[in-house]
């Protein structure tokens, strides 16, 4: 019997790999999302990290106490306040320092303000991703009114830099409060319209009902954090637990939702839009009386030994602060964890089984390589060498 | 020390090298490195899977002591209760076995740790220079959050 003589061994991968990222119109983080797909099935993904990282923990080391309080602020931009509230209340703890009252409640009102257009700037993108602009353009308008809420209270839309070391920068008068009001009553009533839109609509139903559902067990064991394990049934929100600042005397309800998909974590960003609004109006109805910015000549320049671990509710989950102190102008040692970090690197099982489709609802965007699909590897085993060729031409190849 | 966290560091008593209170309220446990597993194990009996999760890794470089250590951040979230597992190892050689199996939100802060300070969880296969750091920095075998990288 003549032996068939092998010379080519055609290597057919079973998945493809697509990248999503980490530069794409979409895409709101420089981040590349590896995808292994089968046919329109994911079955897995790598998250490659790594491209906007500033260094900002050894930049803090670096600088004193007092200035760090700017760079914290530039972590992000959305939630610059709750940055740098973390961090001022990290200092206040090592140094023993209680902001009076009348502050407590202003950076509770900032941070809610900031919540409120966060919260509504992702419910925007979601409705961007599940292809409905025209939401998007309408929630991101009223969004502007929030901002501008914010802007009113602390001189900026954007980057506030509202905290102080026992304290906040500047206080508020009647006609601010007056028209902070105004503001988040028109928004309260918009709110309300966007959620009746989710609610109704059949394209934003169709598109994130069951898309990454995540269960109850696996949110807490990958250390998912925010919206995201409030969406799962988890009833954990560091402003209920660590009642910093006045969260101890302002009412409001840790929103949950049993289910887990991307709807379930919609439902319970719209349920905090409306704790967040409340909270507003209660704030500048019982604000304290008093004077909430501190001397800023007042405080010490040298900070004494110590530690300590200061967490805040950010719009995306629980961000954790970790200053340390040998004595001196500068700290030695500070650890931001933010939300994103947990809820991005530990979240890629929640892809797995879902449809290509899907995956930018859940992640937040998606681009196809093409140039990475649709190939196989051919190994010349006379030669030795190996080569691609796309899958299309396979048909044809004759060596 | 509240009450909940008084009965942990006693059901844990058999690890505590030491413990005492962190700014503002963290109760801070000092253990052996080598026994982090079996704390963690110990953890998940006592409290059970559903009442707490991992949120913080943090390093910090000792040069002076010639050690590192790692903290690890707990929220106990079911009793308002922040724990802190804390360890020493020597700066030579930074080994902690790998809680990843036990805990998989160890992930981010384990690739976090190694690519910035250069502790070596044993057992996570994931582990990767460039996680954060740039390839130029990497390349030379610097880790940035050490006192002496020069960076």
């Amino acid at each position: 019997m003549k032996l068939v003589e092998v010379t080519h061994l055609i290597e057919i991968p079973l998945t493809v790999e697509i990248p999503v990222g980490p530069q794409h119109p979409a895409l709101h983080e420089p981040l590349l999302l590896k995808l292994h797909a089968d046919g329109e099935r994911v079955v897995k993904v790598d998250v490659i990290t790594g491209y906007n990282h500033r260094g900002i923990e050894k930049l803090a080391e670096k600088n004193s106490f007092y200035r760090d309080i700017f760079i914290v602020g530039r972590v992000c931009g959305i939630c610059n306040a709750v940055h740098a509230n973390c961090y001022v209340r990290a200092l206040e703890y090592i140094l023993d320092v209680d902001p009076p009252p009348r502050a407590k409640y202003l950076r509770v009102l900032a941070m809610e303000l900031e919540r409120i257009h966060s919260h509504m700037l992702i419910l925007a993108v979601n409705a961007e991703l599940a292809g409905y602009e025209t939401l998007f353009m309408y929630l991101m308008k009223d969004r502007e009114y929030v901002m501008k809420a914010k802007e009113i209270l602390t001189g900026q839309r954007v980057l506030a830099d509202y905290m102080m070391v026992g304290g906040v920068r500047r206080d508020v008068d009647e006609v601010k409060k007056s028209r902070i009001l105004d503001i988040v009553r028109r928004v309260e009533e918009r709110v309300r319209y966007y959620h009746n839109v989710f609610r109704e609509d059949a394209t934003i139903n169709k598109r994130l009902r069951d898309a990454g559902r995540i269960k109850q067990v696996d949110a807490l064991a990958n250390s998912l954090v925010g919206p995201v394990v409030r969406g799962s049934g988890v009833k954990t929100d560091a402003r209920a637990h660590d009642k910093y600042d006045a969260y101890n005397e302002i009412p409001f309800n840790v929103i949950t939702e049993d289910y887990g998909d991307s709807y379930a974590r919609a439902m319970v960003r719209f349920g905090e839009l409306y704790e967040s609004i409340n909270m507003v109006n209660y704030i500048l109805t019982h604000l304290p009386q008093g004077n909430p910015v501190p001397d800023e000549r007042r405080l010490p320049r040298r900070f004494p030994e110590g530690e300590s671990y200061a967490i805040v509710e950010a719009p995306r989950g629980e961000l954790t602060y970790y200053v340390s102190s040998s004595g001196g102008d500068k700290p030695y040692r500070v650890k931001i964890r933010t939300p994103s970090l947990n809820n991005i690197v530990n979240s890629t099982f929640a892809y797995i089984d879902q449809m290509i489709a899907d995956v930018p609802i859940i992640l937040g965007s998606f681009d196809p390589c093409i140039s990475c699909m649709e190939r196989a590897v051919i190994t010349d085993l006379r030669r030795g060498v190996k080569y691609q060729i796309p899958l299309k031409v396979l048909g044809g190849v004759k060596k | 020390m509240t009450a909940t966290a008084q009965s942990l560091v006693d059901s844990l008593k058999e690890y505590v090298i030491k413990s005492y209170t962190m700014k503002p309220n963290r109760v801070v446990v000092e253990v052996e490195a080598s026994k982090i597993r079996d704390i963690f194990v110990k953890l998940v009996e006592v409290l059970g899977k559903g009442s707490f999760y991992l949120a913080t890794i943090e390093g910090t470089d000792l040069p002076e002591k010639n050690l590192i250590r790692i903290d690890y951040f707990i929220n106990l979230f079911k009793h308002d209760t922040y724990l802190v597992l804390r360890a020493y190892m020597p700066r030579e050689n930074p080994v902690i076995p790998s809680v990843i199996d036990l805990i998989p939100g160890a992930l981010a802060g384990e690739l976090e740790t190694y690519d910035l300070l250069g502790i070596i969880f044993e057992g996570n296969t994931h582990l990767r220079r460039s996680f954060f750091v740039p390839e130029d920095v990497s390349s030379k075998g610097i880790y940035p959050l050490r006192k002496d990288s020069g960076v």
